[in-house]
Formats: structure tokens, sequence, C-alpha cells
């Protein structure tokens, strides 16, 4: 048996010490936002010249399923995906997170991650050769239908509220037509700035809208962050796997998505995170607890996101073609050991590919103790950390990690810019999730669309191009599917409904509004087909909504006026999104003018908004503060102001002193990781 | 006062004197300004063990992708000159994005230092396309106008070029589609998703198995590839391709821009290095520190004259 030989020739001390670590130190920088596997691999590939090709391939492929998983921590634990391959996890891990399942969260997460990195590692293992022929048969029709599918996860996140679900989407959409449009080369929307030539940055953008949101609102309350476990629980290992057994189909059918999803060199993590998300949520039995801390929804984005590595490599191994960046990387690190890519390398150099996917399997396997010994910690230290040094040190995390992508302080200010626009909007009930997705689908939605109208056009076959090809036609009827099963079924849940809502009618005096709306909607007759309008207009006017909706519409006519002069191939889809959006807004609208006024409601806002100003104001001194007195020193004067702002009791001279020695080593610590480490410029002003 | 002045320029010249004479002391950052995995990232790989033998600092390579390169571009000026920061740099991206609109920085405004290869232009096939030379090709895109569709890197790109040049010579119709990076190009074409397409010659020889290469757009055959023949042997006067090299911010002092573009040619004399290079289809070059702005004011006439038959020259 010969590969079992292999097997035996990766448990190598070395090999496994590059496992381990390489797990570890993938699972830290995949957990600080803004550091990606793509900087940490790109740094070290030069190390694993000096080793042989196998160990130092493990390396990176350790580091780099390290960081996928290493996302979950800080989409489980601030909301904000660590890495885009985790948008899906901050759906139900963070609401899991907040209710005080914090450490089953993360153990549910690294349980799915291990499986998933499993399974898209054993695909790599025997079948690469045929899969490879996936990446080749999505042409650019796929890959627009891929992104529509993608998008129609927006009806499931906004139920309810699907206008400005929708709305929300185009925002997104048109974030991500900003800059050099890859077909027909237009620049878009830059209003002249060159700053915004590149467009919006999607990890940036990332770390604005779900993180800043988070911050502006720790600020305002003396609340803790996270609900504090009752009890000692531990990592409740044994529970989730309960969890994890009861979903095995779940787990297994997300992992076989993510490792698909991976073969295909144009989509990556998020979406696969996003299709599985989207697929357990329609084959699950209890649709409506997604988003509200369902582990299955968590488990799901896991599993597939770590499967996209192994799915990955399949491409980047048999074709050349990188799956991803990170891949792209190693690709060139092979490049330059002389080692020659394709079909052949699986028999000609079998020592070192059997050996490195070995390696890669192993440093899977190895993230599971790992990984609970980190989540063991990080969710405790989270949950226990007083505001003072939580809120600062959440805040220096988005600023160094906006700033890491491109060593530029543009990202930061984007970041929060966008942050401050995300809060605002989700209180006028524009939720982020659905402008992310447009921002991540946007491009690549696009570009689908473009070169396969290209294609048909010169071939004379527009509607063959979109509607003739068989994978094409699957997803579009999965896309169906996903948004009409809720429609087909509701009828048979009606009834579950009923039964549950007699024994939950109890609680509905204490919960108030809500609940009263959710009993009206299952009295109102199944067939009525106005039924949903009438609920609509039942709701009191929305004010806010409305004044965002006359905004997007003077948005959205500018940005119609701008595509006069661009080129057709550049144009064709943000002048499609406009229309798309003054038609949303403007039903919006008419909704609302149908509505009654709401009635006061005599609650007064406990938050403090002053400190939330201060917030906001204080981070923009800061980014602007950066080139004048050099990274560090204003990031420790940010973190003193900003632990005074985030303050609701009075400290003892003892606990200031300790807070500030802690100030000073977090900010030094990952100043010294970014600088010495992943060995980024940082700017130096007259201090330091 | 006069000589508090030549006390200070003496000063100065003792400081910069030794600082340059140290130069390099510490790493050095080197910036792509694409994403990894495409020509600018592998040759830079290929550089970078010989440039850290040669000057004995480690070479950092990171990316920093956007609009095309010129989000990089734009920024370098604004970078510290300190011969610690270098930045990859490519032709005509650095002629033609400046002609057509404002991207933030002008040709002339870019210090360029060395360019140290070059990936000519090639016309890519799937391996079980029905054309095996580039006479059936024409021969069908003659009898079909528009029918045929081409794959490259972006809009206005090389690629982009390399089909609007062989559209006119040859007295064809094609159709250019343009994809995000030569990867995806290169994978429409593997996938037979395109008729074929502009690539350039390296991407042959990563995907060798996948493709047929017809005509390479270089002045004679390339080492990687012997049999295939060159578009000047089959009558269509197309050379070009991509030049990639390194700049520095304009703030960077003469004696360190001489330093780096000499280890950067130390590195090309490197018979290890040249081979290596050359097995994977890039063809060196070295337009070194001394003459290379002439090359790109010469390099920008020509590109001046392409980019009006495109109708790109706009400003």
């Amino acid at each position: 048996m010969e590969l079992l030989g292999y097997f035996v020739s990766a448990l190598t001390p070395l090999n496994l010490l590059m496992a381990l670590g390489g797990v570890v130190l993938g699972t830290v920088i995949g957990a600080l936002p803004g550091l990606s596997a793509t900087m940490a691999v790109a740094v070290l590939v030069p190390f694993t010249f000096t080793m042989d090709p196998a160990t130092g391939l493990i390396a990176l492929g350790a580091i780099y399923t390290g960081a996928i998983y290493g996302g979950a921590f800080a989409a489980i634990l601030v909301n904000t995906p660590g890495t885009p391959s985790a948008i899906a996890t901050t759906f139900d891990g963070f609401p899991m997170a907040k209710r005080g399942d914090g450490s089953l969260a993360v153990t549910l997460a690294t349980l799915a991650s291990v499986v998933g990195g499993l399974v898209g590692g054993v695909f790599l293992l025997l079948l690469s050769p045929p899969l490879a022929k996936v990446a080749l048969a999505f042409g650019p029709p796929e890959y627009f239908w891929l992104a529509i599918f993608g998008l129609t996860l927006i009806s499931a996140l906004s139920v309810g509220n699907t206008i400005k679900g929708l709305l929300g989407g185009c925002i997104g959409l048109m974030l991500a037509m900003v800059g050099v449009a890859v077909v027909g080369g237009d620049i878009r929307f830059t209003m002249g700035t060159h700053t915004l030539l590149g467009g919006f940055d999607i990890v940036s953008a990332l770390i604005g809208l779900y993180c800043i949101p988070v911050l502006i609102d720790l600020v305002a309350t003396p609340d803790r962050h996270l609900k504090v476990e009752q009890g000692k629980r531990g990592i409740r290992l044994l529970e989730a796997f309960g969890l994890t057994w009861k979903s095995k189909f779940n787990v297994l059918r997300s992992s076989v998505i993510g490792t698909i999803v991976g073969i295909l060199p144009g989509a990556g993590g998020s979406i696969a995170g996003l299709v599985s998300y989207s697929e357990a949520r329609r084959s699950s039995k209890e649709p409506e607890t997604f988003g509200k801390g369902a582990p299955d929804g968590l488990m799901a984005t896991e599993a597939a996101n770590n499967a996209t590595v192994g799915g990955g490599f399949i491409p980047t191994l048999v074709l050349g073609i990188p799956g991803t960046p990170p891949d792209a990387i190693i690709l060139g690190a092979l490049l330059v050991q002389g080692i020659k890519i394709g079909p052949t390398l699986f028999s000609q150099q079998g020592e070192i590919v059997y050996t490195f996917i070995f390696g890669l399997l192993i440093a899977t396997a190895l993230m599971l103790p790992a990984g609970l010994l980190i989540g063991r910690y990080a969710y405790k230290s989270i949950a226990s950390i007083p505001k003072t040094l939580l809120v600062p040190t959440i805040a220096f995390l988005t600023v160094i990690g906006s700033f890491a992508i491109h060593s530029n302080l543009h990202d930061v200010t984007m970041m929060i810019s966008l942050g401050v626009l995300g809060w605002v909007l989700n209180r006028c009930g524009f939720a982020p999730s659905p402008i992310v997705l447009g921002l991540v689908l946007g491009k690549i939605a696009e570009q689908g669309f473009v070169q396969s109208y290209l294609i048909g056009n010169a071939t004379n076959n527009i509607t063959g191009m979109f509607f003739g090809r068989p994978i094409s036609l699957a997803i579009v009827a999965l896309a169906i599917f996903t948004v009409a099963y809720p429609l087909i079924f509701a009828k048979r849940k009606e009834k579950a409904k009923k039964r549950a809502l007699d024994a939950a009618r109890s609680y509905s005096q204490s919960n108030g509004e809500t609940t009263v709306q959710e009993i009206e909607e299952i009295k109102a007759p199944p067939f009525d087909p106005l039924a949903g309008l009438k609920k609509q207009i039942a709701k009191p006017r929305d004010v806010s909504g409305m004044v965002v909706s006359a905004l997007l519409i003077v948005a959205a006519g500018w940005a119609y006026s701008q595509t006069a002069t661009m080129s057709p191939m550049g144009s064709v889809f943000p002048s499609t999104i406009s229309v798309a959006v003054i038609i949303l807004s403007i039903m919006l609208l008419a909704l609302n003018f149908l509505r009654k006024p709401a009635a006061a409601t005599g609650e007064t806002e406990t938050a403090s908004v002053s400190r939330r100003i201060t917030l906001v104001v204080v981070m923009a001194g800061w980014v602007a503060a950066i080139p004048v007195v050099g990274f560090a020193s204003a990031a420790i004067v940010a973190f003193l102001i900003l632990s005074r702002v985030a303050c609701y009791e009075i400290m003892g001279p003892k606990r200031q002193l300790i807070e500030a020695v802690a100030a000073i080593a977090i900010v030094g610590g990952l100043y010294l990781l970014m600088a010495k480490v992943l060995l980024i410029r940082m700017p130096s002003g007259f201090l330091f | 006062m006069r000589k508090l002045a030549i006390a200070a320029a003496m000063a100065a010249t003792f400081i910069s004197g030794t600082a340059f004479a140290e130069y390099p002391e510490q790493t050095i950052n080197y910036i792509i300004p694409f994403n990894a995995g495409g020509e600018s990232d592998v040759s830079a790989r290929f550089q970078q063990p010989y440039l850290e033998e040669i000057s004995g600092q480690s070479f950092v390579i990171q990316y920093m992708a956007g609009a095309g390169g010129a989000q990089a571009w734009s920024q370098l000026n604004g970078m510290e000159g300190d011969g610690y920061t270098i930045m990859g740099i490519n032709l005509p991206h650095t002629i033609l994005q400046p002609m057509e609109k404002d991207v933030g920085y002008e040709t002339k405004d870019l210090t360029y230092i060395n360019f140290f290869h070059y990936t000519p232009n090639a016309l890519f096939v799937p391996k079980d396309s029905e054309f095996q030379n580039l006479q059936e090709l024409i021969d069908y895109a003659k009898a079909n106008p528009g029918l045929v569709t081409l794959s490259g890197s972006g809009s206005n790109s090389a690629n982009h070029l390399g089909q609007v040049q062989f559209d006119e010579l040859a007295g064809i119709t094609t159709t250019y589609v343009p994809f995000s990076g030569t990867g995806p190009a290169v994978t429409a074409i593997l996938g037979s998703q395109t008729t074929g397409g502009f690539n350039y010659v390296t991407s042959g020889v990563n995907n060798g198995d996948g493709m047929r290469m017809l005509a390479v757009a270089s002045e004679t055959r390339v080492k990687a590839f012997p049999d295939v023949p060159t578009f000047k042997e089959l009558g269509f006067d197309i050379v070009g391709g991509a030049f990639r090299g390194v700049a520095v911010p304009k703030s960077t002092p003469e004696p360190i821009r001489e330093k780096i573009s000499q280890m950067v040619t130390d590195v090309n004399n490197n018979p290890e290095f040249k081979k290596k290079m050359e097995d994977a289809g890039f063809v060196l070059t070295d337009i070194t520190y001394d003459f290379i702005n002439d090359f790109v004011a010469a390099k920008s006439e020509e590109y001046r004259e392409i980019a009006e038959k495109l109708g790109i020259a706009n400003r």
C-alpha cells in the first residue's frame, strides 16, 4: 500500500511540529480580523525554501487551514468575521455567545472545522484529477448564477423585512461597483478621488460594518458584552459531540459543498459558507431559529469553509490554477522550488504531494486539541475582561487589522466610515449582512454576467448561454427552490406552529408587541394573497426608513446619471442596480405612506449618546494622528482615552495601574506581531 | 553663515555617505501591485532567494492589488524613500493607464529602476480545439466574423492590445472577453469557455498539457517553446507583452537607486536564476537604471500609436 508509506513519511517529528505550530499560528492570525492567511503564508514562504519541500508545504498548509478556522473566533465572540470565510459564522455564532453559549459555539466550530477540513483533505487525497474538471466546467454563466444563488440568502436573512433586505443587498452591490471595472476598464463612482480607484476592500468593509457597530453599542451601556456562562460548564465537549452527531448529515453535506466550491477558482470560502448555510437552513426542521443562534447554521459554515482548503488545492496541484490567494502563493513557492505542476505531479512527484496531503490532514486533526485549548481561554477572557480593556482592544484590532490589508491608512478611514454608516443603517432597519452579501458577490455576479453576455452575443446564443447549460440550470433550480421553499411548505408549518403557539401564548403578555404580531400572522387565512401586504401596512410608520429610502433615491439617481459616460460593458450592471434601488425605495416609501404614524412610545433612550459620539470622534482622530505622531504612540493614547469612554465605574489606583500596563502590553504585543513577525512597515511620525 | 552651511553640507554628506555605504542594512519590503500567483508575483518569488543572498537582507513580498496596479503605483511616491520599500512595476500598464484616464499618477512621475524580464503575449487554444495552427483559426474567423471569442486579462491590457493588433493585421473580427486576471483567463481557455485567448507565454508552461500555443508575439522564438512560431515568422508584425521590473519612491537617493539596479542585474546574471526563469517561460532583459528612462520614453511613443488606434489615448 503505497499511500500508507507516504502517511508514515508525513509522521516525522519535524513535520508534526510544523503542522502543530502552523495550525496555532494560523488560528491566531485568522482570529484577528484583517490579518489573513495570505499575509502569513506570503511572509513564511522564504523560510520553507530552506526545508524539504513537503515539510515546507505542510507548514504553509497548516497555517492556511488554521487561519480559516481561526476566523470563527472573532465571528463568534465579537460578531466580526476574522476572515471573509467566516461571514456566515456571525449569523448564529454571535447570538449563541450573546446568550451565554459562547464556549459551546467555539467547540462546535472546532468540531465542524475539523470534519470539514478532513473531508476536503480526503477528496484531495483520493479524487483530485477527476474533481479538477469541475473547475473547468464552471464558466462565466455558472459563476453568475452561483453569485445570484448566494444573493437569494438575503430573502432568508430578512424575513418580514424583505424590501429593506433587498435594498441593503443593492447598497452592497453598488459599493462593489466602485473603482476600476475589470470588464470595460471604466472608472466608476470614485467621485474624482484616487483613494477609491481600487474600490472598497472587502476585509476592511467587513471589519467596519460588523465591528464598529458592536463598539458603538458597547460603550453606550454598562452591560456586559457577552453573558457569562452559568456555573462551571467548561468547553462542553460532550454536548458538542452530541449536537454534531445529531447534525451529521448537515456537517457532511456542508463539507462536500465546501470542497466543491473550493475547487472553483473564482469562488472561495465566503461563498462556500454562505451556500452551505443557505442549504442547511432550507433543509432544517426549524429554519426560524437560523440567525438567532442555531448550532446547525454555525456548523454548516465552519464545515464548509475548512473544506475549501482541501478543495482549493485540487485545481492548484492538478491544473496549476490556484483556487484561493493563499493557494496562489503556495503555487508560486512550488514553481520556485522547481516542482512541475500538472496531472503528472501526482504520479511523478507523488512523494512530495502525498506527504503534503497527509501532513495537511494531520494538521487538520491537530486543530481539535489546539483549537479547544485556545477556544477555552478565548471565550473566557472575552466574556470576563472588563469593558475598559475590551473596548479599546477591539478598537485597536479594527485599526491595525484594516491597516494591515494594504499597509494603508485609507483602508482604516474607509473602515470607520462604513462602520458608522452601517450602524446608522442598522438603526433604521437595514441589517449589515445583506450589504456584505452584495459587496462580496457583486463583482463575481457582474463579471460572470458581462462575460456570458459577450460570449453569448458573439455566438448568437445569449439565451442558451444563460439558460441552456446543465450546471447553470441546476444552480438556478436550487436558487428558486431556496426562495420558494418556505412559501410551499408554509402551510404544513402553520399547523405545527399553531400547536407550539398555544403553549407559548402565556409568554406573549410579557414579551409585548412582536409576539402579538406573530399571532396575527398565524390567524391570517393562508390563501389570502394580500395577507402579507396587510400585515406590512399594519405596522407603524417607519420614519427613519422613509428618510433612508429618500436618500437612496437621490444616490441611485446620481449613480444612474454617472453611467451615461461609461462603456456599455461597464454600465449595464450599475444602471440596472440603480433602477432597482429606485423602484424598491419607492415601494418602501409608498408602504410607509399607507401606514399610520407610530404612537409616541414614551420610551426613553437609556443608552448614552454622548459616549457613542465620543467613540467615533476618538477613532477618527486616531486615524488622523497616526501619520503625525506614529502608529504606536497614537494607539497608546487612543487606547487610554477609549478605556475612559467605556468606563462606568470608579476604579481604584491599583486597577488603573493594572489596566495601563495591560494597555501597553496589548498595543506593544500586536505592534510587534505586525512589525516584526508579519514585517509590515508601520507609519512613524515624529514619535514612534 | 556660510561656514555653517558648508558644515551642514559636510555633515549631510558624511551621514548619507555612511548610510549609503551600508545599504541595505535591514529588511526590504518588495510590494507587488497585484494579487499573488500572477507573473509579477512568481518572478519576484524567483528573485527573492537570490536577492537575499546578494544583499544579506531578507526581502518581504507583499501584495497591494487594486485597479490593475494603479492603486499601488499612485501611492508609491508617498512611501518612504529610504530604499527599504521597492515596488514591482509593469509596462505597458504604467504607460496605458495614465494615457487613458486620471489614475493618480503619471508615467513620468514614477522612478523606474530596472526592467529585468519580459513575457511575450501568445495566442492559445484549448488542447482539443479544432485549430491546429494560426492559419486555421484566421480562416475560420474570416468565415465567421465575431464568432471567435478570445479571453485575456482585463480591459486595455497587454493581452487586449495583442487581440486588437491581431484583428487589424489579420483582417478579422474576434470578440475579446476580459477576465479578472491571467488565472481566470487561462481557466476559460482550459475549460473551452472561449475559443482561445491571448495570454503570456508563462501560462503555457504551467498549463502546457491543457492548451496549444499557436503563435508567440516576440522577436525570436521563446527558449521554453522552441517549436512555437512567432507572429513575425507567420507574417504578422505583432510583438508585445509585458515588461516587469522594480521602481522606488521618488525621494529615494541616487546611490541607493543605482545599488538596487545593480542587485537586480546581478541576480539576472546568476546562471541558476536564469535557467529557472527561462524554463518557466520568462525572457530575461537587462534594462538598467542608466538608460531606463529613455526606454520608457521610447515605449510610450510606441504604445501611444497603438492606444490611438484602440481609441483609448484620451490624455
